[in-house]
C-alpha cells in the first residue's frame, strides 16, 4: 500500500473516511484466479490461479497451490475448482485452496504450543496433575480455529445457488471458526470499487461476461445477463484463427521449447522441443497454452473501435495498415493485421465470430450474447426510471476489458443504441484495479465502519443455521 | 534573456520604447539575495537571470526529535455495534491508541499484552467497558405502516390484494428500505397453496394464479395502506402540515399517470439519433430565447428603474418649499455626477418629468418632491368643479403620512376601489384640454334640445325638487344626474308621442262617431265609448292602487315581499294599460320605457321615499294618464339616490 505511514502517536481519523478496520479478510474466487487479502488494502495480497495443482500418486492425490509449483511433472493435473459458471464446483479443492491462501499465506505463523514443541518433554514422569493440565491446554488449543481472528467476506457470482452460498458460510464458520461472515455479489463490489452505489456493471472476466444493474448497493436480479463471450472464449477464437490461418499456427507453450532459432516471418519454426520421460497431462498443457494465449491477447489482440462494425470496408482498410508482430515461444513469428481485430469482433457482432475449433454449434456466439445485446437486455429488466441513470454510470471491470479499444467500442455501441442519453463509462485506468475490481470493492466494504452491523456473526449462524445467508445477504 | 539582448545579438537598433526596460530589470536584480558561499563574480555570470541554486541542506538524515519519548502504545480493542441489535454478541476488534494509564504499570505489562494481543486479552477486557461503534448511529430504519388483523379487515380490504400478499409487500418494503426498484425487482410473491377440503391431505392443493405486479401496482397498494393507516392513527384534521402533505401525496398517487409517464420516458430513451439531435437543438434555441428575454427584461427593468422615482422614507417637509426643491435638485445632480453615469434627466426638467411618465404619474406613491405637481395633475385630470379642490389635496396628506411612517410598502399602480374614491381618482377615455366645470357638461346636454323640451325637462325636474343647476356637482352626483336627465328626456319624448296618439285617437273617434251618427243608430256607439272609457278608468284605478300600496308600505328600503306584492299590482295595472297603449302602436322602445319590466317600477316605488310619493300625489300632472303615472315612478327609481343626496 503506497501510503504514508501515520506516526504512531496519531490516531487514524476514522470518521474522515468512514473506515474502521477490523482485520477482515476478503476472498474473491474467480474462474481464472482466486484473490485474497486483508480488507482496507488496495490490492489482494494473494492472487493464485484457480487452476490448482493436483498430483496423482498411486495411493492417492495431493493438491498443491500457487504459481511456484507450476512446472511439468508426471501426473500433474491442473483442474479448476470452479465451473464455467464461475461457481464453485469442487468444494473439497475449494476449501483447500482457500485455506492455503487465507490461512497459510495470510495468517501470521503461530508458535507451536509449548506442550508440543518438545522443549519440556522431560516431564513425562511428572505428577498426573501436570499432564492432565497439559492435555487440557492442548484441547483448548485444538479448539482454536484458524480464522478466529478475522471476519471473512467472500464474493460470489450474482447467479450463485443457494446451496453454494450455504456451503460457503458453513466452511467459514465451522471449519475456520470465523467470527463473522458476509457474502456479497461481485457486481456490487465492482461498483463500490468505482465509487458508485448505483451502476450498470459490465464485467468481462475469464469464463463469463455479465451485465448487471446495481441499485443502491443491491443487485437487481431481473437485470442479470451473462454470456460466455469472455476471456476463455476469446482464447478459443484465437485458437480457431490460428488453426484456420495459412500457414497453420501451432500452439507450442513455452515449457515445451528447449531451444529455438530466429526465423523469418511466416517461415516454419526451427526449434528443438523438450522431451519428457513422462506424459504431460492434457490439463497441464492446456493451462500452459492459456498463458501463451493470454500473452497474445495482451500484446496483439485489439478491439475495433469503430466507427461501425469491423466487417466490411473497415476490414479492408486494416489490411492495408501495419500490423503487429508476435513471436511464438518456438520462434515462429508473423505480422497480424486484420486478424487481431477479427478475433475480438465476435464480442460485438455475433456474425463476425470464428466458428469454434471443434466445430459444432455449442461454442458459437448466439445473437443475444454479444456485449451490446447483454446491456440492452439488462436494461430491459430494469424500471424505466433507472435506465438513464444506469447508462450514465457504467462500470467496466474484469481482466478481459483490458483489451485495447474495449472501452471505445463499448462507448460507440452504446451511443448508437441510446443516442439520446448521456453515456458515461467508468473504467479504472490501473490494470490491477480492473482485474481485481470485485476484490477491491470487498476490501472497501469490509473496512467500512458502517458495515460492521451487517456481518453475520457466529452466534447468528449457530442460532439460525446456514440458511441465514439467504436471509441476510440479499 | 530579454528582448534587449536579442536585439543586441542581432545588431538591431534598440528602439526607444524598449529602452527603459533593461534599467528596470537591473533595478530588480539589485537587491537579489546574496547566496552564501558563492563568489560575486560567479553570481554575476547569471546576468539578469539569477542562477537557480537551491540551497541544500548537508544533513544526511534528520535526527528524529520525538524519539526521546517512549513509542505510543496501541492495542487491539474490542468493540460492539449496537446497530446490530444482538446485544454485543459480535465482538470485533480494531487498533486503538492505548489510553494513558499509569506508565509504570504499562511498561511492566507491555511485553505480555503485546504477546497475548493476538489471542484473547486474557482477564483485561471484562474490566473495561466495551465501546460501541461510532458508526452505530448511522443505522436508520424506515418506518413501515403496521396494522393489526382487525385494522386490516376494517380499513385495508382490497379485492386485488390478499392480506398475505400485503404482508409480503410490507415486509419487502421494510427489507429494502422503500427502494422501489429493488422491491419491484425482488417481488416474487407466490400465493400459498390453498389446501383442498379433503381431510386426508389430498393432492388437491390449488395454487392460485400468480399475478405479475408492476411497480405502480406495488406503490399504489403501499401508499393506499400507508395513507389509510396514517389516517387511522391520527385523524386527518389533527395532522401537522408536513404530515398532511405526505398524506395528500400518498392519497393522490395515480398509478395510471405514473405508468404513462414511464412509457413516455421510455419513448424518450428510444429516440433516434436525429430526433435526439433535433431536440437538443430545440433546447438550445429555447435557452437562447430565454436568455434573450432575460436580457431584454433586465434592460427594461433598468429603464424603469431610471424612469421611476426613488422613494425615500425620510421626512419631506423640507422639500415642500421651492428652496427645498432647489437644494434637492442640487443633491440629485451631485449624486448623478458622483455615479458618473449619464443622467437620464436633463437638469432643467429635473423637478417635473411629468411628461416622461405618462400614465403612472397619478399614484399615491409618487415621490415626495413631486407631490405638488402631481396634485396639480390630478386636479387637471379630474373634471372637477371649482367646489372640489379639497379632495386632491387630501391624497397627498395621507400619502405623506404613510411615507413618514415608512411602514407601507410602496405600491405604484394598484389602488383599490375605495382608495380610488378617496383620492378622487378616475379614468377617462379622453379629456378635453384645459379645465372644465362639471355643470357645463350638464348645460351641454340641454343645448341639443328644443326650447319646449327644455321647458318640459326642467318642469319634470322641478316636480322632483331638483334644481336645474346642481348645488354640489361631485362626480357621483353629476353621474347620477346625467342618468336621471336621460331618463327624464326619454319620458318627455314618450309623453309627446302618447299625447299625439291620444289626440289622434280622439280625432279618429270623433270621425267615427260622426260617421256612425250618419250611418247607424246611436245605441252601439255609446257602448263602445263606454268600453274605451271603462278601460281607462280601470287603468287609473290600478295605478292609484299601486301608488297607494307604495304609500302604505313604511319601509323605505323596500323589502322583497313588499316589492313582490307591488309588482303584482303593477303588473295588473300594466295589463290594464296595455289595452290602451298597444292600440296606439307605440314603438317597442317607447313601450318599454313606459311599461318597463313590472318589477322595476315597483322596486322604485319601494325604494322611493314616502314624502316623495306624497309629493307626486300633490303635484298636478298635466294630462295625467296611467302611463304617465308609471313613468313618474320610473323616474323615481333612477333619481332616488340623487334626490336623497340633494336633500342631504
Amino acid at each position: 500500500m503506497a501510503q504514508q505511514p501515520l506516526p504512531s502517536s496519531v490516531q487514524p481519523t476514522t470518521d474522515m473516511y468512514g473506515g474502521d478496520e477490523v482485520s477482515a479478510l476478503v476472498l474473491d474466487p474467480g474462474y481464472s484466479t482466486t484473490r485474497a487479502g486483508y480488507a482496507g488494502e488496495d490490492r489482494p495480497k494473494q492472487v493464485v490461479p484457480s487452476f490448482y495443482g493436483k498430483i496423482n500418486y498411486d495411493n492417492g492425490t495431493r493438491d498443491i497451490f500457487g504459481d511456484e509449483v507450476i512446472y511439468p511433472r508426471a501426473n500433474f493435473e491442473r483442474p479448476n475448482y470452479m465451473n464455467r459458471d464461475s461457481v464453485v464446483e469442487d468444494w473439497d479443492a475449494a476449501t483447500r485452496l482457500w485455506e492455503h491462501v487465507l490461512i497459510k499465506r495470510l495468517q501470521p505463523a503461530r508458535a507451536t504450543p509449548a506442550i508440543r514443541n518438545g522443549l519440556n518433554d522431560r516431564g513425562k514422569n511428572d505428577e498426573n496433575g501436570d499432564v492432565d493440565m497439559g492435555e487440557g491446554i492442548e484441547e483448548q488449543e485444538e479448539g482454536e480455529k484458524p480464522l478466529a481472528e478475522s471476519p471473512l467476506l467472500v464474493t460470489e457470482a450474482p447467479w450463485n445457488t443457494t446451496k453454494n452460498r450455504e456451503k460457503a458460510i458453513e466452511i467459514a464458520m465451522e471449519s475456520w471458526g470465523a467470527p463473522a461472515f458476509w457474502l456479497n455479489k461481485t457486481p456490487v463490489l465492482a461498483a463500490f470499487a468505482a465509487g458508485k452505489s448505483t451502476a450498470l456493471v459490465v464485467d468481462v472476466g475469464c469464463a463469463n461476461a455479465s451485465v448487471v444493474a446495481v441499485h443502491d448497493g443491491m443487485v437487481l436480479k431481473r437485470s442479470i445477463q451473462r454470456s460466455p463471450v469472455a476471456g476463455s472464449w476469446l482464447s478459443g477464437q484465437i485458437r480457431s484463427m490460428w488453426d484456420s490461418s495459412d500457414p497453420k499456427v501451432e500452439v507450442v507453450p513455452t515449457f515445451m521449447v528447449e531451444n529455438k532459432k530466429p526465423v523469418e516471418a511466416g517461415q516454419p519454426a526451427e526449434a528443438r522441443l523438450k522431451k519428457f520421460d513422462f506424459v504431460v497431462p492434457e490439463s497441464f498443457r492446456a493451462f500452459e497454452e492459456e498463458r501463451l494465449l493470454t500473452e497474445f491477447k495482451e500484446s496483439v489482440v485489439e478491439v475495433w473501435r469503430g466507427p461501425g462494425k469491423f466487417q466490411g470496408p473497415n476490414e479492408d482498410f486494416v489490411k492495408s495498415q501495419v500490423g503487429r508482430v508476435f513471436e511464438m515461444p518456438d520462434g515462429y513469428n508473423q505480422m497480424w493485421r486484420e486478424q487481431r481485430f477479427k478475433v475480438a469482433e465476435g464480442m460485438w457482432d455475433e456474425t463476425a465470430a470464428y466458428p469454434p475449433l471443434g466445430g459444432g454449434e455449442e461454442g458459437r456466439v448466439q445473437k443475444g450474447q454479444t456485449i451490446p445485446a447483454l446491456i440492452k437486455a439488462s436494461l430491459e429488466g430494469v424500471d424505466a426510471d433507472l435506465r438513464a441513470n444506469l447508462v450514465g454510470n457504467i462500470v467496466v471491470t474484469g481482466a478481459s476489458t483490458l483489451l485495447n479499444g474495449f472501452n471505445d467500442r463499448l462507448h460507440m455501441e452504446l451511443t448508437a443504441m441510446y443516442p439520446g442519453l448521456r453515456i458515461k463509462i467508468h473504467a479504472a485506468g490501473l490494470s490491477s484495479e480492473r482485474r481485481f475490481g470485485a476484490w477491491i470493492g470487498g476490501s472497501i466494504l469490509a473496512s467500512l465502519g458502517t458495515f460492521h452491523q451487517m456481518w453475520i456473526s457466529k452466534k447468528e449462524y449457530e442460532e439460525n443455521g446456514a440458511g441465514i445467508v439467504e436471509k441476510r445477504c440479499k | 534573456m530579454t528582448s534587449h539582448d536579442v536585439r543586441d545579438v542581432l545588431n538591431l537598433p534598440s528602439d526607444h520604447s524598449a529602452g527603459p526596460r533593461p534599467a528596470k530589470k537591473q533595478k530588480i536584480s539589485g537587491p537579489r539575495p546574496n547566496l552564501k558561499g558563492l563568489a560575486r563574480e560567479v553570481q554575476s555570470l547569471g546576468g539578469d537571470n539569477p542562477i537557480a541554486i537551491v540551497p541544500e541542506e548537508a544533513v544526511f538524515k534528520k535526527r528524529r526529535i520525538a524519539n526521546r519519548k517512549p513509542a505510543a502504545r496501541w492495542e487491539l480493542r474490542g468493540f460492539t455495534n449496537s446497530a446490530r441489535g444482538d446485544d454485543g454478541a459480535l465482538l470485533l476488534r480494531h487498533w486503538r491508541r492505548k489510553a494513558d494509564l499509569d506508565p509504570n504499570h504499562d511498561a511492566g505489562q507491555d511485553g505480555e499484552t503485546q504477546m497475548t494481543d493476538g489471542v484473547v486479552d486474557g482477564d483485561k477486557p471484562p474490566a473495561e467497558v466495551i465501546e460501541d461503534s461510532a458508526f452505530a448511529k448511522y443505522n436508520v430504519q424506515v418506518s413501515v405502516p403496521q396494522y393489526s388483523e382487525e385494522q386490516y379487515h376494517s380499513n385495508l380490504q382490497n379485492n386485488d390484494w390478499t392480506k398475505e400478499e400485503t404482508d409480503y409487500l410490507m415486509q419487502l418494503v421494510k427489507d429494502f428500505d422503500l427502494r422501489w426498484p429493488l422491491i419491484w425487482d425482488r417481488y416474487d410473491y407466490s400465493p400459498r397453496p390453498i389446501d383442498g377440503e379433503g381431510v386426508n391431505g389430498s393432492e388437491m392443493a390449488v395454487v392460485p394464479a400468480r399475478t405479475p405486479r408492476t411497480m405502480e401496482d406495488l406503490k399504489a397498494r403501499y401508499y393506499e395502506v400507508a395513507a389509510k393507516m396514517m389516517a387511522v392513527q391520527k385523524a386527518v384534521q389533527y395532522m401537522t402540515g408536513p404530515e398532511f402533505q405526505l398524506y395528500e401525496i400518498m392519497q393522490n398517487f395515480n398509478a395510471a399517470q405514473e405508468t404513462a409517464r414511464k412509457e413516455f420516458a421510455l419513448e424518450r430513451m428510444n429516440r433516434s439519433k436525429d430526433e435526439a439531435r433535433e431536440e437538443e437543438s430545440l433546447l438550445l434555441e429555447i435557452k437562447r430565447i430565454l436568455a434573450r428575454t432575460e436580457r431584454f427584461n433586465e434592460e427594461r427593468r433598468e429603464l424603469y428603474n431610471r424612469l421611476d422615482f426613488q422613494t425615500t422614507d425620510s421626512d419631506i417637509t423640507q422639500f415642500r418649499g421651492s428652496a427645498g426643491l432647489q437644494s434637492l435638485l442640487q443633491n440629485l445632480m451631485n449624486v448623478d455626477k458622483s455615479k458618473k453615469r449619464k443622467s437620464i434627466m436633463a437638469p432643467g426638467e429635473g423637478p417635473s418629468p411629468q411628461s416622461a411618465v405618462p400614465g403612472s404619474a397619478v399614484s399615491e406613491t409618487a415621490p415626495n418632491n413631486r407631490r405638488e405637481s402631481i396634485a396639480a395633475s390630478v386636479t387637471g385630470h379630474r373634471d372637477s368643479t371649482a367646489g372640489t379642490p379639497a379632495t386632491p389635496v387630501e391624497p397627498a396628506a395621507p400619502a405623506a403620512d404613510k411615507k413618514k411612517k415608512g411602514a407601507q410598502p410602496v405600491e405604484k399602480r394598484n389602488l383599490s376601489e375605495q382608495e380610488k374614491q378617496i383620492y378622487g381618482l378616475s379614468h377617462h377615455e379622453r379629456l378635453g384640454s384645459g379645465p372644465t366645470f362639471r355643470y357645463e357638461k350638464i348645460n351641454k346636454l340641454y343645448s341639443h334640445k328644443s326650447g319646449q323640451q327644455q321647458m318640459r325637462i326642467t318642469n319634470a325636474l322641478a316636480e322632483l325638487d331638483i334644481p336645474p343647476r346642481l348645488a354640489m356637482p361631485t362626480a357621483l352626483v353629476t353621474q347620477q344626474f346625467e342618468k336621471l336627465w336621460t331618463n327624464v328626456t326619454s319620458l318627455v319624448d314618450l309623453r309627446k308621442v302618447s299625447d299625439r296618439l291620444d289626440a289622434d285617437i280622439k280625432v279618429e273617434e270623433a270621425k267615427k262617431a260622426e260617421r256612425d251618427k250618419k250611418n247607424k243608430p246611436a245605441g252601439e256607439t255609446t257602448e263602445k265609448e263606454k268600453d274605451g272609457t271603462g278601460a281607462e278608468k280601470e287603468k287609473d284605478k290600478a295605478a292609484e292602487m299601486g301608488t297607494k300600496d307604495g304609500e302604505s308600505s313604511k319601509d323605505k328600503e323596500g323589502e322583497a315581499a313588499a316589492g313582490e306584492e307591488k309588482a303584482k299590482a303593477g303588473g295588473d295595472s300594466n295589463q290594464g294599460g296595455d289595452g290602451a297603449a298597444d292600440d296606439g302602436s307605440a314603438p317597442p322602445g317607447a313601450a318599454d320605457g313606459a311599461a318597463g319590466s313590472p318589477a322595476k317600477p315597483k322596486g322604485g316605488e319601494a325604494d322611493g321615499d314616502k314624502d316623495k310619493e306624497k309629493e307626486k300625489e300633490k303635484t298636478p300632472r298635466p294630462g295625467s294618464s296611467g302611463g304617465h303615472k308609471r313613468s313618474a315612478s320610473v323616474l323615481s327609481t333612477t333619481s332616488d339616490k340623487s334626490s336623497k343626496r340633494q336633500k342631504k
